[in-house]
């Protein structure tokens, strides 16, 4: 394929983010030191941070230190998080109930306010109308101008993103962008890291950078981030086969989970409840040396070590995160899960972990959804 | 714009200060607000005395108009907008707390910090959203601690019933309790209160933590999770007013709580 140059109008976007990524992060706070970080003409950075003053993005406050050569002092420059606002938006399917949850943040990732609708699971169509009518319950509550939407949708969702993506666009005027919601829990780990003693092994600014996410809920889909956030996907596993004849999804899929433990309930005579069973209850029925909730967690144990060990083998990451309902099954399962794959790969430096919501941050993939938009407009992160 | 708010008792703490959040929105945008006290019209006929056809839109405080009664408001396309309440089957637009975010930072703070292991829990109005969600997250919260079989006992956001409920637990042979979590911080005030009189120290013996938070537990130095009412007025304010510029919202706004740790 032929390779084409960049546009006048692409550079001057790849060179607004590297003096807008350059303050946001620190690595310079005045126009000299923006200059020498960049590697652009002082002229060109002259102009950009007029521009990005003039859009409220950055604001002077004040002068620094002359340098030992002398001179005028630098007027400092700082970042304005609350400049925009962004909406990252993510869509799981359960069996009964289509779930939008939505969050409103700045752009430091903040999140402002948070908003949610459950419904039955209908006709695709209607997700568009509820798309929009859980975006506009955050639009009443912007305090500034709306930067850009991210979405999030499961890999198994059958509805056309591009038509979703042309629509919203049409409707909020300002860029869309849509990607897999366990790809987006992955890049919420990313780009704000995880207050987790689990992390100790990621660099000083508490990410991880190879990162994947394997989310269990009723579906089984994987999310990864390698290579500094270079190299990023994600989408559903739960066809795959690691025993022959039974896919993921048929033994680690909540329908399945959950046929299988009633089934030993009936068979140990267990202490599971019959009804509105969650894995919390699989988790305290154990510790009361529950069998049949025992021996659920080892089948299950079972069936995500080898699959863990063909992900690592595969991608090397630094961090593999579980994530969604299964995560309930807590520390027990992650150290099950853990010392098993050990056993069957090499898996030195590789920390494992479980990605928990942090109630009241909105849900991963939600504030995975603003994380992308605002790399995709402003390359931060 | 002329906005009405319908709430049951506008003195009340909850309602006074929901009132007064979503009154300066309002202002801000130069809307008249016009309320709607049902404790102030106790023979009322209609649910209530607001001139519908005269408002632009409503704020409903908790469930204090009949769910169908709010479904014929909705259907018939008045902007609508309910706070800490949910309609059964209509998704008409509230604003709410976090209740699950609550309640998970008050029993870490019983459990971990206090470590607390035999608990009480004084339940909210259990028709009202925030009373079932409150007692919901509470039951999941003792099942990922791995507590013993709490207590549960009734308070319908009631410092009275609150009281009396107690009492009775409290004539019981072989109760026994290190923790009280109230669903809210009244209820929870009145419980500090009584446990004082029986001698009870309060936390080194029973630790007392309230959901909510507000000059009076202030006062009695509760450890509460800090919901910001007024902050809920001001949302749900927002909503209506979104409503009424023609934004088509379904479900809830949801907004974040923070633990407060004072003496309790």
């Amino acid at each position: 394929m032929k390779q084409r140059k960049a546009t006048r109008e692409q550079l001057k976007q790849h060179n607004r983010q590297l003096v807008l990524n350059a303050i946001y992060s620190g690595l310079a706070d005045n126009r000299a030191a923006l200059a020498a970080e960049t590697g652009l003409a002082k002229p060109t950075v002259s102009d950009l941070v007029s521009e990005l003053i003039d859009e409220g993005l950055l604001v002077e406050v004040g002068r620094g230190e002359a340098a030992k050569s002398g001179g005028k002092r630098p007027r400092l420059l700082e970042f304005v998080p609350d400049a925009r606002h962004v909406i990252g938006v993510s869509v799981t399917e359960h069996q009964m109930e289509q779930c939008i949850q939505a969050v409103l943040a700045n752009l430091d990732g903040r999140v402002l306010a948070e908003h949610e609708y459950f419904y039955p699971v209908e006709e695709p169509e209607t997700i568009l109308d509820n798309l929009i009518s859980v975006i506009n319950g955050l639009v009443a509550q912007l305090d500034a101008p709306l930067l850009c939407v991210g979405l999030g949708l499961p890999g198994k969702l059958k509805v056309n993103s591009a038509v979703l993506t042309d629509t919203l666009v049409a409707q909020y005027d300002v860029p869309v962008y849509v990607e897999n919601n366990t790809e987006l829990a992955a890049t919420a780990l990313y780009a704000f890291g995880q207050d987790d003693e689990c992390l100790s092994d990621s660099d000083s600014d508490g990410k991880a950078h190879g990162l994947v996410t394997v989310l269990i809920n009723h579906h089984v889909e994987i999310g990864y981030i390698l290579g500094d956030g270079v190299y990023h996907n994600g989408g559903s596993i739960g066809e795959l086969e690691i025993v022959p004849g039974q896919t993921l999804e048929s033994q680690l899929g909540w329908a399945a989970v959950k046929k299988r433990a009633l089934a030993l309930r009936e068979r140990y005579g267990s202490t599971l409840p019959e009804e509105n069973l969650l894995y919390l209850h699989v988790r305290r029925a154990m510790t009361y040396g529950d069998e049949a909730a025992l021996i659920l967690h080892q089948e299950l144990v079972d069936v995500l070590s080898p699959m863990l060990a063909w992900i690592i083998g595969l991608l090397r990451p630094q961090q593999i995160s579980l994530a969604g309902g299964i995560v309930d099954l807590g520390a027990e399962l992650l150290h099950a899960v853990e010392q098993k794959t050990r056993h069957l790969i090499d898996s030195e430096g590789i920390v494992f972990s479980l990605a928990e919501d942090d109630r009241g941050s909105g849900n991963l993939s939600a504030r995975g959804a603003v994380a992308e938009a605002v790399k995709q407009e402003l390359g931060l992160w | 714009m002329h906005i009405g708010i319908v709430t049951n008792e506008q003195s009340g703490v909850f309602q006074r200060d929901v009132i007064a959040g979503a009154r300066e929105v309002a202002v801000h945008y130069g809307h008249e607000v016009e309320v709607d006290s049902r404790d102030e019209a106790i023979d009322r006929q209609q649910p209530t005395s607001l001139d519908l056809a005269a408002v632009d839109g409503v704020l409903v405080i908790t469930n204090v108009l009949p769910d169908d009664f709010l479904e014929g408001l909705y259907l018939g396309g008045t902007p609508l907008s309910l706070i800490s309440h949910r309609h059964p089957t209509h998704p008409i637009p509230s604003v709410m707390h976090n209740n699950a975010q609550g309640i998970w930072k008050l029993m870490d703070y019983l459990v971990q910090r206090q470590r607390r292991q035999r608990l009480l829990f004084i339940s909210g109005n259990r028709e009202q959203r925030d009373g079932i969600e409150r007692l919901t997250a509470f039951q999941r919260e003792v099942i990922r601690h791995d507590l013993p079989e709490p207590l549960i006992i009734p308070g319908d956001f009631e410092p009275t019933v609150a009281h009396e409920s107690l009492q009775r637990l409290l004539q019981t042979d072989g109760v026994i309790f290190d923790g009280v979590l109230a669903a809210d911080y009244l209820m929870a005030r009145e419980t500090k209160k009584i446990l004082a009189a029986l001698d009870v120290a309060v936390p080194e013996e029973v630790s007392v933590v309230g959901f909510g938070d507000g000059p009076e537990a202030v006062d009695a130095g509760l450890t509460t999770v800090a919901a910001d009412v007024q902050e809920l007025g001001r949302r749900a304010m927002r909503q209506l007013l979104g409503q009424i510029d023609g934004l088509v919202i379904r479900g809830a706004t949801v907004l974040s709580v923070a633990l407060m740790v004072r003496q309790t």
